[in-house]
């Protein structure tokens, strides 16, 4: 590779799988989502396989209505809690970077700062956040709420809350604890800054009260999909999820946000894409498709008709399985998932009837079926075309998904000179070749020097 | 009961900050506060010695004024978060309790049910959460724009955030979970139960996502010391902190409190007292009071001067360190603590000493306990025996040290008395502390009880 350039690898952890049926497979832990061993094991392999980024998703809710079909998907129903599970497994890893989803809807901003900041000291420079602002009401109404605030406020909070954040993070300058015993002095007082914000949603007078972390900030994920969440992405971003389906939308897609970048100024390179890859992977195709349709058998019923409703946003549950959805049953728009709205509205154009609508329908793309080198070749199509920097991993069955990858895609991948063959330094910014923020104190009093 | 009485220990973890002049002290490691090896090794070394809990004490704020002060005292001033730090020594320990504070002034009760139930989960059962409200402005500042709340509302919203995150708690049943293949059932329906709350600050309906935890729910500790302190310390905590600095005022503490409990239809056994003490322990007696001095003189004359104003509750910044505090300084009466105020008073008028001599042997009400194992353990064996606390929470200036040298030498004198365990006996937190496993209590049915 004369560019140098390197795919980059984020594994989304799903306890079993990522596959609605994943928990009834044989080759689960059925009881994993709760089980600290097997998240260590996960992780550890991971890292065996050199992976820059070990992704917890998050909802902070159980679902307390549609039991018949809940009681029979985990989604997020019993879960660690991501920051504490991320925290427990910093000492069990060396290298991986650690990364969680964090609503700006129901925390504050201080809190939200001080955990990740600690979570990065004590990982030593592994620390990565996740930015959402929920996406359901059952989260709401955990926090007081009758619904999620609509869209737009949710993301003009969001936007503050980060800004926030970020300003907490820099109460300190790289160099402000001098730890002086003679003169006792431990800091320097003109090296703490206080922030003073006042905004819409926050008013912030203080400090956080632990020094400028390993990484200067922690990394910010994002990965909304509306223009005004590309725009954020844009603006604060560093790591984006995404989820387009073909090569084209997604290449479109990674060239819009870059694009976008400029009017932040921002270099393209202080973001990294990762396109969502939902796999399966066998030696043979045949064998990968077969294992495929036997989870797409497996899905019961009630969920196929739920999990397809969520994204409807439509109560499917009274509806006959083998006629198509009637007109009327469909919302005019989206009000959570646009992309994955318009995904299922594809489908139902295609005249399928609803149980053949949930075999089809696949969260955000189609799960990839097929051989190593199938899947070596075609995340180098991706990669090469610009149409992503690297892949957020999203594997049907695990641990065994994950396990295979690492033995038979990465060996082809690092021989390809696409993929690191060690890892070459030791926090997440540097595994993703991003730069160690300046502190902005410092920055404004040294513009040449922060810029450099 | 067959088996004896036994004392617990736990120590408020600190590394550089226990005592303003700690920091300076040879033994401290720099930046061992943000370093999680130094906290592991802290953990292990409470572990050997058989220790109930480690425990973080927190505050969610930086002081950022009167830095010339603050920037030679680092108390919370640059520390880990104690959730996440307690999270990655679950890992690193196996047994000891891992406590840590959360106030209920500026969180969300589910965020905190939720942390603490999963740090329970991560560790088999150690977490414990001490439930706390915060009065300072500095850290108001920090959760705007609603400015602080008054103390009783501060205490109203603590009782209702303390019910409310129980309720998350017991969202579902023990045994709720049951991953029938064949059935396609993660769970059984009938054993979730939703949170539905109307109350003065909170209005949910909702539930946790996690399952009923190893311990059933997490230890609640609380130290209050009010009247409505005490009040929700009966009829909630499992564990409380007092802070009574004589023998003779921790004993009508605890009968107090243990008093109060009835009232809310709970045994005197279901909470354990620990009272607070500062201990430095030596070979020797002349040793122990060495060290101390040693830190005494540690401290910097600017942070002793602020520690006198504080507590004199005036500034006293301009005068000199080597003269006496002139009487004009002395303001009326105090307004917070009317006997620290007195303390220092007294030295003023009576003792006549200097500005730096007062601050150097002002103690804040509390003496710490100095003396060689024998006689920490004689002091502890006389609050334990005689009602005064069921065990200790260990305040050690000097860190990893000072809890090094009470492993070392108090505790096996307090084995070889019989008044310490020798190895753990369970694996949970309540084990250690003889407390039960609370039975689920369907969260509708808990607010009916409370009604």
């Amino acid at each position: 590779m004369s560019t140098g350039r390197r795919i980059a690898l984020a594994l989304l952890t799903n306890p079993n799988g990522y596959h609605a049926a994943a928990w009834l497979h044989p080759s689960t832990d059925a009881k994993a989502s709760t089980s600290i061993e097997w998240y260590r094991d996960a992780a550890r392999l991971a890292e065996r396989g050199l992976f820059d980024l070990f992704f917890i998703a998050d909802t902070p809710a159980a679902r307390t209505s549609q039991l018949e079909a809940y009681s029979r998907l985990p989604m997020f129903m019993n879960v660690f809690e991501p920051i504490t599970l991320l925290s427990a497994i910093a000492g069990l890893t060396t290298h991986i970077g650690l990364g969680a989803t964090a609503s700006t809807s129901f925390s504050e901003p201080y809190n939200i700062a001080r955990q990740f900041a600690s979570l990065d000291h004590l990982s030593h420079g592994r620390a990565a956040w996740n930015v959402v602002t929920s996406a359901n009401d059952f989260a709401a109404r955990n926090f007081g709420h009758e619904k999620l605030p609509p869209h737009g406020l949710r993301y003009e909070r969001a936007s503050e809350f980060v800004d926030v954040v970020q300003k907490l993070w820099d109460s300190w300058e790289d160099d402000a604890w001098i730890r002086d015993r003679a003169r006792g002095q431990i800091f320097e007082p003109a090296k703490q800054h206080a922030i003073d914000h006042e905004g819409k949603f926050f008013k912030v007078n203080g400090a956080l009260n632990i020094e400028r972390t390993p990484q200067g900030q922690p990394v910010i994920i994002q990965a909304g999909a509306s223009d005004t969440g590309r725009d954020f992405a844009a603006r604060v971003a560093e790591v984006v999820f995404a989820s387009d389906a073909t090569i084209e939308k997604a290449k479109a897609s990674y060239d819009d946000l870059k694009g976008r970048m400029a009017k932040f100024g921002r270099e393209p390179d202080g973001l990294k894409v990762l396109a969502g890859k939902p796999n399966l992977l066998a030696h043979s195709a045949q064998e990968a498709e077969d294992m495929y349709q036997t989870l797409q058998a497996m899905i019961h019923p009630i969920v196929g008709k739920m999990r397809l409703g969520m994204d409807l946003e439509a109560d499917l549950s009274d509806l006959d399985p083998d006629a198509p959805i009637p007109e009327d049953r469909i919302p005019k728009s989206a009000n959570f998932h646009q992309a994955y709205f318009n995904h299922i509205l594809d489908l139902i154009r295609q005249g399928l009837t609803l149980r053949q609508l949930w075999q089809r329908y696949e969260r955000g793309h189609q799960t990839f079926r097929g051989t190593p080198e199938q899947f070596a070749d075609h995340m180098e199509e991706w990669f090469t075309a610009e149409a992503c920097d690297g892949f957020m991993m999203t594997f049907s069955l695990m641990p065994s998904g994950l396990a295979f990858f690492v033995e038979h895609v990465v060996p082809i991948l690092q021989k390809r000179g696409l993929y690191r063959t060690a890892y070459e330094g030791r926090t997440l910014r540097e595994h993703l070749g991003l730069k160690r923020p300046p502190n902005r104190y410092v920055a404004a009093a040294h513009p040449l020097a922060a810029a450099q | 009961m067959s088996a004896a009485r036994m004392i617990h220990l736990a120590f408020s973890a600190h590394l550089s900050g226990a005592h303003p002049g700690a920091w300076r002290h040879p033994s401290t490691e720099d930046g061992s506060d943000v370093s999680i090896a130094a906290y592991r090794r802290l953990a292990k070394i409470a572990e050997a010695g058989c220790f109930d809990m480690f425990f973080m004490a927190d505050t969610p704020a930086l002081r950022i004024n009167d830095l010339e002060a603050w920037s030679r005292y680092p108390l919370f001033t640059n520390v880990l978060e104690p959730l996440t730090a307690l999270a990655a020594l679950s890992g690193a320990t196996e047994f000891i309790g891992l406590g840590g504070t959360a106030t209920t002034t500026f969180n969300e009760p589910f965020n905190v049910a939720r942390q603490f139930a999963s740090l329970d989960h991560v560790s088999g059962g150690r977490a414990a959460w001490n439930v706390v409200t915060t009065a300072n402005a500095y850290a108001a500042g920090n959760f705007g724009p609603e400015p602080l709340i008054a103390h009783a509302a501060r205490y109203d919203r603590a009782r209702e955030f303390v019910q409310l995150v129980k309720k998350f708690w017991n969202t579902w049943e023990d045994g709720a979970f049951v991953y029938d293949r064949p059935q396609g059932r993660l769970y059984d329906p009938s054993k979730l139960h939703p949170v539905i709350h109307e109350g003065e600050h909170f209005h949910i309906r909702g539930g946790l996502n996690i399952e009923r935890t190893p311990q059933g729910h997490p230890v609640i500790i609380q130290a209050g010391a009010s009247d409505a302190g005490k009040d929700l310390a009966a009829e909630t905590a499992e564990i409380v902190f007092g802070s009574a600095k004589t023998i003779e005022a921790a004993r009508a503490y605890y009968g107090d409190l243990k008093g109060r409990m009835a009232r809310y239809g709970r045994a005197p056994e279901e909470l354990c007292l620990l009272g607070g003490m500062p201990v430095i322990v030596g070979e020797s007696t002349q040793e122990a009071e060495d060290k101390y001095q040693t830190l005494q003189e540690l401290m910097h004359p600017v942070v002793a001067r602020q520690r006198l104003s504080m507590d004199l509750e005036t500034d006293l910044s301009d005068l000199p360190f080597d003269e006496p505090i002139p009487e004009s300084r002395i303001p009326a009466k105090a307004n917070f603590h009317t006997a620290y105020f007195a303390e220092i008073v007294r030295m003023i008028r009576e003792d006549k000493l200097t500005l730096i001599e007062i601050a150097r042997r002002y103690q804040r009400g509390s003496t710490t306990v100095r003396g060689t194992a024998k006689q920490i353990a004689d002091t502890m064996e006389e609050w334990f025996s005689t009602g005064a606390a069921d065990g200790f929470m260990l305040q050690l200036p000097l860190q990893p040290e000072g809890l090094a040298d009470v492993v070392r030498l108090v505790v096996p004198e307090l084995q070889r008395r019989g008044l310490f365990r020798k190895e753990y006996a369970g694996r949970t937190l309540r084990e250690h502390l003889g407390l039960r496993r609370p039975p689920h209590v369907p969260p509708v049915r808990q607010a009916q009880a409370a009604q």
